[in-house]
């Protein structure tokens, strides 16, 4: 028994190793490439260590050659507005399908779950004209418009789900303590469903973060670019070197993965909140 | 995960809930009401105005100038050998994708739902490919992916293999741009398979073990009930997003190599923004939402039929 338990435990272990290898590999030579020169990236030989005193030099370059701090700012004033504005109309959206049985509830879940299935390529051009019109275009809050609409309905569904296991007693005992109907949502609800919050929180910051197809066709100001936008800008054309890009695309990575590993325990009971109803 | 009971409704709340009682018939609107009318505007009005385009022979050049020309961006389209290509490369694409990322997804939670020492590291670096931004991963990508000098090619050469143009061979690119989406996306299946696996009660696991069931077993008879339905669900998920998806193939290849990679949504932006023809590109894209629509009528169909036979 304990044998076949320690071969197991050995089995599982090794299964570990090779998947977190598969899955940290392009992470890692992601930093790796960034310490190297050009001369020793093409020299025919596979640099596998990284060349620390490099770095700091590569970072420079990255920062100094491109308007990389910039284009950085404007990611995160995308990121964040994405996910305000999400939260907010998400937070609203989800409570009344969580605590309301109301006539259109059917389409209204509908519409959330059908945004999912629409490309964005052919909203590209519809939404053009219209921000055209308002003067959206080369405006970074044309940008937040846009990606909202795609991911929100997701922060909908988890926040919709973990307010379903928030038990309706404990919104009754509230009222019955005094607590007036308004403050129910943000003093009683809220609190109670903080992870899925910080969840939906992630999903939409990637979302924005990540914005590059919208950012492609709407914004033409080089300074207004979003760090995607930017480091894209960088993919066949062979003046920058590599150890330089790469750098510039570790500053893009970096603030992605601190956010996320800053709420990564509560992302998975976040989604817990949602399967265990029921 | 939440998207479970898109089709369903809350079967846990009373019907009559006291919060409905006095809350009035208003209420509901109000909280709603405010991204209703955001979906109305940002969605739906751009949706009908995207159909409409593609009844037109719209040009780029001129956006406002076209006129209604009925159905036959359609009909071209449906005699396109080309369109047709790109709709067998975007199923081979998605299909290829969704299985994978599933199967990853899935034996990754697996192997670090319970507790190790080192668990909370190797759980973190396994979901880093999902906060990797997808423009940085298309940057390592081709690199490890380069004919000459990526890595992939020497570690191949080193063990006697040959290499390959992995993004510039018709035969590779879709295998190679496959390959770095599933990397992309399994994190997520794991986080939410492991929200599932943890909603499995550890009697069950102990009742099992007991009876001298091995893990394989286990997995299959105690785990499995608990994941059908959250499995179902994430693969109707992956399956559309992996039809609409666009950075992560338009800038590792922008299509090609001679349309190897060529998916439908990468078709419908190089109509509109290459070719300059924004009837048929909207034409391509609304081809591409029936297919999502189809596929999800049938995902609806086929789990509410396991759902009834898991019930009995």
């Amino acid at each position: 028994m304990t044998l076949r338990k320690s071969l197991g435990l050995i089995g599982r272990m090794v299964a570990v190793v090779v998947l977190v290898v598969l899955a940290g590999f392009p992470v890692y030579w992601l930093l790796t490439t960034a310490t190297h020169t050009t001369a020793e990236l093409f020299g025919g030989h596979v640099q596998w260590l990284p060349d620390v005193g490099q770095f700091v030099a590569s970072f420079h370059h990255a920062i100094s050659g491109v308007p990389m701090l910039r284009w950085l700012s404007n990611s995160a004033v995308i990121a964040f507005g994405d996910t305000a504005l999400s939260l907010v109309l998400a937070i609203l959206a989800a409570y009344a399908l969580s605590r309301y049985r109301f006539r259109g509830k059917g389409v209204f879940s509908f519409a959330l779950f059908a945004t999912q299935m629409l490309p964005e390529a052919l909203l590209v051009v519809p939404l053009y004209s219209v921000f055209l019109q308002f003067g959206l275009l080369d405006n970074l809050g044309g940008l937040i418009l846009s990606d909202a609409a795609f991911s929100m309905p997701v922060a909908v569904w988890i926040l919709k789900s973990a307010m379903d296991g928030v038990p309706l007693e404990i919104e009754e005992a509230a009222r019955v303590d005094g607590c007036p109907r308004y403050a129910m949502l943000p003093q009683i609800t809220l609190p109670l469903i903080a992870p899925s919050i910080a969840a939906a929180a992630v999903i939409t910051f990637f979302d924005g973060w990540n914005e590059y197809l919208f950012a492609n066709t709407f914004i033409t100001d080089e300074k207004k670019w979003p760090a995607s936008k930017g480091l894209a800008s960088f993919i066949g054309e062979f003046v920058t070197p590599l150890n330089h890009v790469m750098a510039a695309a570790i500053m893009f990575t970096i603030p992605a993965i601190v956010f996320f590993l800053f709420v990564q325990r509560r992302i998975v009971s976040g989604l817990t909140a949602g399967s265990v109803k029921g | 995960m939440a998207v479970v009971e898109v089709d369903r409704p809350a079967r846990d709340v009373p019907r009559k809930t006291a919060t409905a009682r006095r809350g009035g018939r208003l209420a509901p609107y109000l909280f709603m009401g405010a991204a209703a009318l955001y979906l109305i505007l940002l969605t739906g009005a751009p949706l009908l105005d995207g159909v409409w385009l593609s009844l037109t022979d719209t040009q780029l050049l001129n956006p406002t100038g076209g006129s209604f020309i009925g159905g036959q961006n359609y009909t071209a389209l449906f005699s396109d050998a080309d369109f047709a290509h790109s709709l067998l490369i975007t199923v081979l694409y998605s299909a290829a994708t969704v299985v994978g990322s599933l199967l990853v997804g899935t034996v990754c939670a697996v192997a670090i739902n319970g507790a190790f020492r080192g668990r909370a590291v190797a759980r973190a670096i396994l979901t880093f490919p999902w906060a990797v931004p997808t423009v940085a991963a298309v940057l390592i990508f081709s690199w490890i992916y380069n004919k000459d000098s990526g890595v992939l090619n020497h570690a191949l050469r080193a063990v006697g293999l040959s290499g390959h143009g992995w993004l510039v061979e018709p035969s590779w690119a879709l295998t190679a741009v496959t390959l770095a989406s599933i990397w992309k996306v399994f994190p997520f299946v794991m986080l939410v398979v492991l929200a599932a696996l943890q909603s499995v009660p550890d009697e069950l696991y102990e009742a099992a073990r007991v009876d001298g069931a091995d893990v394989l077993n286990r997995f299959r008879t105690v785990a499995m009930p608990f994941l059908l339905p959250t499995l179902r669900v994430t693969a109707l998920l992956m399956t559309i997003w992996s039809f609409r998806r666009f950075e992560i193939i338009w800038l590792l290849t922008q299509g090609g190599p001679v349309g190897s990679t060529n998916a439908l949504v990468i078709g419908v932006y190089r109509q509109a923004f290459v070719n300059s023809d924004l009837g048929k590109s909207a034409a391509m894209g609304v081809v591409g939402l029936a297919l999502s629509t189809i596929v999800t009528i049938i995902f609806f169909y086929v789990d509410r039929g396991a759902a009834r036979k898991e019930a009995k």
